[in-house]
């Protein structure tokens, strides 16, 4: 476990850097400071802090764990309901520590003692982490529209009109292991951060079915009126609370405190209170050694297995710079350009323009293309409204910079060009924005690079790059330190030319061939 | 060929030029004189149209300028009539020599790259800089770059050019250069309006002197009555 939390430390650390986002860089700082305890808490150390720290995801939503729709400020659930008991049985309170749900069980003996949010009993985790029993029974549910032609999971075994059917799931959740390890059916599984993120997707025309935790869509029904489930739930199994294989003490006593909720009936009586009745009887005979942990692959196999998936992202994050950077820059010139030479009525909207997308997260304009948009009628595939979220987003950048290259082009070439008689827009064409664009080269080579690494917010928005591969095989086959290193290493591998790009546009730049000097001398 | 009348110009408060009347027939090359602020430069950047005025008339090579903004294509006609050559030479930095002179008559006339190369040619020879056709500006002193600034000008084939301090800003001998190309211009005919200080290159180069004193004209008439 000493391991896991340095490689948890290490993945934290190399994550904020790809991210190339300040945020990015201030938590891989903020990782690399050891700020919990300098071990992970045992039984004792949980018993004299007073307080057990559980590890959810709020933005995961209903039934397990969500903000009160009447107090925004705190959190409800039944897995809320669930921690609150454990905490009372191991003789402490409960504290809520957020994260984002795959990513979870990192948290694990640095800054949380145990995971209680829908974590599937699986192999891989049988493997890495102590399980406790199971306390709760989950279904696969297959969701889509009313009006969809899917009435039977078997449609999904051919094709759909409009070729394979796009699905969505949780990424990271058992709902997508299932649905990828089914190759005969014609079915793109695409992953989504958050649970309701699918559903909206569904609803909005993006994708044709979603596969959740059945209990989920309950919950929200009502909010999705448009949805209908399809045919009976079609797989399942069951929650486990993850603890760290270093707190044998706290993961044996936080099992024995599920096995006492269990058999005196205040867990069914939980579930009862939650609508959730009939989960809690198939648990009674069980616990987590029926599922056998996975074997650990070798470091052969995991090259094998992992290494095209990396390749195949990186291609994507590759693809993603080299169609929306031209398209950044060509807007951001074009914007330049208006807001100091176009009419003065659009100059002001050019402005509003530039300081929007400057002053918003690239994050948030990628949500708003991809998940709003939808709403007003235009649904976009995430590939496109990834170039495009980059390309607004960046444009705003580079019409700034053009700007002061424009800027730093001597007057006096304006004023040559009228005084030969060209218009104004053939001043701009032949004069200055070809002067302007060699003084900002470097600075425009350096904001590629920068775009280049911003690719991974993409992922926010379904979109498999680099980081969102790495974050989720290093998860799933527990190697994150080694695959961590293969993705840098993949990273510079793609970054380094460009910096070479970028000097050598710096030594043109140096050479008297270019700039200003029609000064004497 | 050139009229200006009664020309009259404020900047914040400050009369830059009162009351500027002056005539430059066909084929004489007029000189402008005084001290600097005296408005030289202004009255110049007034007859392509540089700079706005506030009262009084401008008519060069068949267009005629009013008090107050121009109208961009007005301006255009005019300045494919009207050629200028600046003391700082501002030549295009990303373009070669011959690039130069070739822009304006391909972009603004219309000719073809071969045209507009062969004319560019032809005046780098006039000024004797065709071995530099290739030069960016940066590589090239001061006097050779005013020199293919005046065959930049030259390219447009005007009626009038305008000369801005051409050779302040060179020492001596580049200096000696570019009079020599702009003396042999004032004797093939070429029209010309020079604002200069120094008053040996307007007795060589120029037939008529105007001498401004503080935006008024002080003195005009003949360069052998004044200087």
């Amino acid at each position: 476990m000493r391991f896991l939390r340095n490689a948890g430390s290490l993945a934290g650390r190399v994550t904020g850097l790809f991210s190339g986002l300040c945020t990015g860089i201030v938590a891989g700082g903020l990782l690399a400071v050891p700020v919990g305890p300098a071990r992970a808490a045992e039984l004792d150390d949980v018993v004299a802090r007073g307080e057990l720290v559980w590890a959810a995801d709020q933005e995961g939503g209903g039934p397990h764990v969500f903000p009160d729709p009447t107090d925004a400020r705190r959190m409800t659930g039944f897995e809320v309901e669930l921690a609150t008991l454990l905490a009372e049985e191991l003789g402490v309170k409960p504290r809520f520590q957020q994260g984002q749900w795959d990513r979870l069980p990192l948290l694990l003996g640095r800054t949380a003692d145990c995971v209680i949010n829908g974590i599937e009993l699986t192999p891989e985790r049988h493997r890495d982490y102590f399980c406790s029993r199971p306390y709760f029974g989950y279904s696969l549910q297959l969701l889509t529209r009313r009006e969809s032609p899917i009435d039977d999971f078997e449609k999904l075994a051919s094709p759909g009109p409009a070729g394979r059917w796009r699905v969505g799931v949780l990424t990271g959740s058992a709902a997508e292991s299932v649905m990828r390890s089914r190759p005969d059916l014609e079915v793109d599984v695409i992953g989504y951060d958050g649970t309701i993120d699918s559903l909206e997707q569904v609803s909005g025309g993006v994708l044709d079915a979603a596969v959740m935790d059945d209990c989920i869509f309950t919950f929200y029904a009502d909010r999705f009126s448009r949805l209908k489930t399809v045919g009976r739930p079609f797989a399942g199994g069951f929650y486990t609370v993850l603890t760290g294989r270093d707190t044998p003490r706290l993961s044996a006593a936080i099992d024995m405190a599920l096995g006492r909720l269990i058999a005196d009936g205040r867990l069914k009586s939980l579930y009862d209170r939650w609508d959730l009745a009939g989960r809690q009887q198939m648990l009674m005979l069980r616990d987590a050694t029926e599922i056998p942990p996975a074997r650990r692959r070798s470091v052969w196999e995991l090259g094998r297995d992992t290494l095209p998936l990396l390749l195949r992202a990186a291609g994507m994050t590759v693809l993603l710079s080299c169609l929306s950077f031209p398209l950044a820059v060509c807007i951001g010139l074009a914007v330049a350009v208006g807001r100091m030479y176009g009419p003065p009525l659009i100059r002001p909207l050019l402005t509003g323009y530039v300081e929007v997308l400057r002053g918003t997260p690239l994050m948030l304009q990628l949500y708003a293309i991809f998940f709003l948009l939808p709403k007003i009628g235009l649904a976009l595939p995430a590939l496109v409204a990834a170039v495009v979220g980059l390309a607004l987003n960046y444009s705003a950048y580079e019409a700034e910079i053009y700007r002061a290259g424009l800027k730093a082009v001597p007057p006096g070439q304006f004023e040559a060009s009228l005084a030969l008689g060209l218009s104004k827009w053939q001043a701009l064409r032949h004069v200055l924005v070809p002067q302007a664009v060699r003084i900002v080269m470097p600075p425009v080579t350096s904001d590629f690079i920068a775009l280049f690494k911003d690719t991974s917010v993409c992922s926010a928005i379904t979109v498999i790059e680099l980081t969102k591969r790495y974050s989720v095989l290093a998860l799933s086959t527990g190697r994150i330190v080694e695959l961590a290193i293969v993705t840098a290493l993949l990273y510079l591998a793609m970054s380094w030319p460009l910096a070479m790009l970028s000097r050598w546009f710096e030594g043109q730049l140096e050479r008297p061939a270019v700039g200003g000097g029609t000064r004497e001398g | 060929m050139i009229t200006v009348s009664s020309l009259t110009k404020s900047r914040a408060d400050v009369r830059v030029l009162e009351d500027v009347s002056l005539a430059g027939p066909e084929g004489t090359v007029t000189a402008v004189v005084g001290p600097s602020g005296s408005g030289k430069s202004t009255l110049l950047r007034c007859l392509n149209g540089l700079e706005t005025f506030d009262s009084g008339g401008i008519s060069i090579a068949g267009h005629s300028l009013a008090a107050g903004p121009h109208p961009p294509t007005r301006l255009e006609r005019l300045r494919r009539d009207v050629g200028m050559v600046f003391q700082q030479f501002n030549l295009f930095a990303h373009l070669s020599a011959i690039d130069n002179i070739a822009l304006a008559p391909r972009v603004v006339l219309g000719l073809s790259a071969a045209e507009a190369r062969d004319r560019g040619l032809d005046l780098l020879d006039r000024v004797g800089l065709r071995s530099f056709a290739a030069a960016r500006p940066a590589t090239l002193s001061g006097g050779q770059q005013q020199r293919v600034a005046i065959a930049r000008a030259l390219a447009m084939r005007p009626r009038v050019m305008l000369f801005d301090e051409p050779t302040s800003a060179l020492d001596p001998a580049m200096a000696a250069e570019v009079m020599d190309v702009i003396v042999e211009l004032a004797g093939a005919g070429q029209t010309m309006v020079v604002v200069t200080h120094d008053h040996a290159f307007a007795r060589r180069a120029a037939s008529r002197v105007v001498e401004l004193a503080a935006g008024r004209i002080a003195r005009q008439g003949p360069v052998a009555e004044i200087l």
